[in-house]
């Protein structure tokens, strides 16, 4: 048992670096609106795991008298953390189901822009709070949690990382709409 | 027949001009929404870059005179206020940027970059000042209400100048958020209208 769970480890971080070069291949050679599905289809997949991965951690630990909680619904930020995610996640589905040269493509560019920005706050919050809970506020008298709580933190800092790749995924994806609603007009002529 | 060559000619030379005159209108949206952007982002840099509060405490009492320690809040403190600052620093100057090209910029023929580099530094802006206006935000929420559970304290009702300073920079900043993604739609549409209208007059 032991074994296979290593095999399957060393392949899979084998793999990890072939990811990026995979997806620039897939970008430069398929089609403009074939990669914008994909770059959709994998922002879609970086804000629901945020949003499920955000949702299922808690942790608690009793010391004394002392009852420290730890759930997303503790924090505003994460709370506002996973209705961003989620609200950015069932926009994806909605808009994965448009079909090509439709003329709401510019609407959904116009959209994209607002849910990039969404996604790019919800995670720079998300990431001020989880600073101070790892290394606290001195100056303001805050300790930091993160010894209290592991289990949580190290499952927050999963969700986080996705949470960090999706406006990414967004941003590219913001810009690859531009250059083809740019292309696609000049193509007409 | 000199004469009416003479007309037809003065003719074509006044239509000339006039298409010439109206070739190239400025249109006044952009420009004053980019210098609200530009007076927004930089008051909310200054207003949290200038944000200080000192105040003296009783700590403790031995025997019958009190200790007293300062307690200082600055901007620096946070790592959120500090990004806040930057980003909000680099999007006022973004903004008057945008607003000098727009304006001065006619003379240089870019082969139609410009047209494509404007949205698109405009979509990275607004990306930057969204994510500091909200990061800040929710830290000053931090500030102002405390986390029961994590048991951090809040510190507003003490530096309640520091707060509500930090709070208009804040709100000021949220205004721009949204001017700029107005600037946005409107710089999208008018490149989507530009590309169609320019290949359509052609043909």
């Amino acid at each position: 048992m032991g074994c296979s769970v290593a095999i399957f480890i060393t392949i899979h971080t084998t793999h990890i670096p072939f990811v990026p070069f995979v997806l620039v291949f897939s970008l430069i050679m398929l089609k403009k609106m074939m990669s914008i599905f994909l770059l959709r289809l994998l922002a879609l997949g970086a804000t629901i795991s945020a949003t499920v991965v955000t949702l299922t951690t808690h942790d608690s630990r009793h010391v004394l008298n002392l009852t420290f909680k730890a759930s997303y619904s503790n924090a505003p930020t994460l709370r506002y953390f996973v209705v961003a995610n989620a609200i950015a996640s069932g926009y994806s589905i909605i808009v994965l189901f448009i079909p090509s040269k439709n003329s709401l493509w510019k609407f959904v560019l116009i959209s994209d822009v607002i849910v990039t920005s969404m996604l790019v706050s919800s995670i720079s919050a998300a990431l001020g709070v989880a600073q101070i809970g790892k290394k606290g506020n001195s100056h303001a008298g805050w300790l930091p949690i993160c010894d209290q709580v592991p289990k949580f933190c190290d499952r927050l800092t999963g969700a986080l990382i996705a949470g960090f790749v999706a406006p990414i995924l967004y941003l590219l994806l913001v810009l690859f709409s531009l250059h083809n609603l740019i292309n696609l007009l000049s193509a007409k002529a | 027949m000199a004469v009416e060559i003479g007309d037809k000619a003065e003719a074509e030379c006044k239509s000339n001009q006039e298409i010439a005159v109206t070739r190239k209108p400025i249109g006044y949206v952009i420009p004053v929404l980019r210098l609200l952007t530009f007076a927004a982002t930089l008051s909310a840099t200054l207003v949290m870059a200038l944000n200080k509060q000192t105040k003296t405490f009783v700590v403790a009492t031995v025997g019958t005179t009190p200790i007293k320690a300062t307690f200082t809040a600055k901007f620096s403190h946070t790592p959120a206020f500090v990004f806040f600052v930057i980003a909000n620093g680099m999007a006022s100057f973004h903004s008057i940027l945008m607003l000098v090209i727009e304006l001065f910029g006619h003379k240089y023929d870019l082969k139609g970059l410009r047209f494509v580099i404007i949205p698109v530094l405009d979509i990275f802006t607004v990306a930057l000042i969204s994510g500091a206006a909200n990061a800040a935000a929710f830290m000053g929420e931090l500030g102002r209400n405390g986390n029961s559970h994590a048991r951090w304290n809040k510190i507003c009702d003490r530096f309640k100048k520091y707060c509500d300073h930090g709070s208009a920079a804040m709100l000021v900043s949220f205004i721009a958020v949204l001017i700029l993604i107005i600037i946005t739609a409107i710089s999208i549409l008018k490149l989507h209208k530009r590309n169609s209208t320019s290949y359509s007059t052609l043909h």
